[in-house]
């Protein structure tokens, strides 16, 4: 198998062939992200396909001291925060989750410890990811989809490794907040002062 | 597969990974994103090869593709990072006018002139190369003008596409005729006054402060008069009125 550098240099060349060759090893995990982030599949395969082009029109800036998984996750999040920040306005967010309603597959899950098993959960950690603040959310999304570690984390979102701990951590614990307080109205003050309590455990 | 996962392995870390697993995508992605980027004339990918240099007080040089020196400074590059977004805005029929300061420092007396009289042609509107020259005081300058425009080192921010020959001819365009009349029609077809029905401020479509503006409470004005009519008053950060 070509290493990934090698792709790079190639598509860099204009070599389509290599090109199509590199996407097909990463659409499936591109896709997902952006579908996870932006809500709904049209928007997401939309802004993959941007991302791709400006992969294929900008590999001559490719460096190479960067793995080519991160460089591509870069220009991808880069792209749909942008699609996120763009979306301020209430209406269109309702628009995304009502065509994700329609067209979201469930995922089964293997009955865990504790709670329902099944497309309920899944919801349910959807509704829960809403309340995670962007950028925890868009750093769960990367590790999660791909298993980046820290360090490409603080690389791909171009800030620091503590700052990515923190924000992962963050996000997790306002997860199991969400998670727990499932069924009841859980005051914010009390998601926050489990953030809190997470972060003096460490 | 994932080197640190393994720290808490949780009930949560399971219905992530589950939620997160990759769905596939179709196997011809790469082959139409190629279709995409060979047959589409894509605002993106055209703002992506277009080379910007700047110096500290603005844009100095846009040209449609090569390399661009790399920028002087920092305020340079934050110069260049908001034109190429403000032109891919532009492009996308989101963007009425450009914010982001130009530099002339390096075009001659005469040729400042041209510019600085051109940067002010507004969106949508279109000048000849004549009345440039009458306006500027020099009535049998119209050649010049048109030298002058051709070498116009800031065009689209400078927009020399909006001077066409007294004739009606298109004259001539840096970035190929196409393009010129490419940005004549998107200009034409792109709504220049967006008000805010809770506010009843009007701004310039591509205004900051319009960006925060909710897709049903906006309302599209072809003049500010037509807006003013309605009760609606000029933004103070776009100023649609001066």
């Amino acid at each position: 198998m070509i290493t990934e550098r090698a792709l790079m240099r190639r598509v860099a060349e204009g070599d389509a062939q290599a090109f199509t060759e590199l996407v097909s090893r990463y659409s499936a995990r591109l896709l997902t992200f952006a579908w996870r982030l932006l809500g709904n599949r049209a928007d997401a395969e939309d802004a993959v396909q941007r991302a791709l082009m400006r992969c294929y029109t900008s590999a001559t800036r490719y460096r190479p001291d960067w793995a080519v998984s991160t460089w591509l996750y870069r220009i991808t999040t880069n792209i749909c925060v942008d699609e996120l920040r763009r979306r301020t306005s209430r209406s269109a967010l309702r628009r995304a989750a009502e065509s994700e309603a329609g067209n979201g597959q469930a995922v089964l899950l293997p009955a865990g410890d504790g709670g329902p098993a099944g497309p309920g959960r899944h919801l349910d950690l959807r509704r829960a990811l809403a309340r995670v603040p962007r950028e925890a959310r868009v750093l769960l999304a990367l590790r999660y989809v791909d298993g980046l570690s820290y360090q490409e984390l603080a690389r791909v979102r171009g800030i620091s490794l503590n700052t990515v701990k923190s924000q992962l951590a963050r996000g997790k614990s306002i997860l199991r907040a969400a998670l727990k307080g499932r069924g009841r109205r859980r005051a914010p003050a009390q998601a926050a002062a489990a953030v809190t309590t997470k972060g003096a455990e460490r | 597969m994932t080197h640190e996962s393994t720290v808490t392995h949780d009930a949560i870390d399971e219905m992530l990974f589950a939620y997160f697993r990759p769905v596939p995508a179709g196997a011809d992605l790469g082959r139409r994103v190629l279709d995409r980027l060979r047959d589409r004339w894509d605002p993106e990918r055209f703002t992506a090869q277009v080379a910007f240099e700047a110096s500290g007080r603005g844009v100095s040089l846009v040209r449609p593709g090569g390399r661009a020196r790399p920028p002087v400074s920092r305020a340079a590059k934050r110069l260049i990072d908001r034109a190429r977004q403000e032109l891919f805005d532009y492009l996308e029929g989101r963007r009425a006018f450009f914010s982001v300061p130009v530099d002339f420092s390096s075009a001659r007396p005469f040729q400042r002139k041209v510019l600085e009289l051109t940067h002010r042609i507004p969106f949508g509107e279109t000048r000849s190369y004549s009345w440039i020259a009458r306006t500027i005081g020099l009535p049998d300058a119209r050649r010049a003008v048109g030298t002058a425009l051709g070498r116009n080192p800031v065009p689209i921010l400078v927009p020399c596409h909006r001077v066409l020959r007294s004739d009606g001819g298109l004259g001539g365009y840096a970035f190929g005729l196409d393009m010129k009349s490419r940005l004549l029609g998107l200009e034409s077809s792109t709504p220049v006054l967006e008000g805010c029905t809770t506010t009843g401020i009007v701004c310039r479509v591509g205004c900051s402060a319009g960006g925060r503006m909710r897709d049903d409470h906006r309302v599209v004005f072809a003049t500010v008069a037509d807006a003013r009519s309605v009760g609606y008053r000029p933004c103070k950060v776009c100023r649609p009125a001066a």
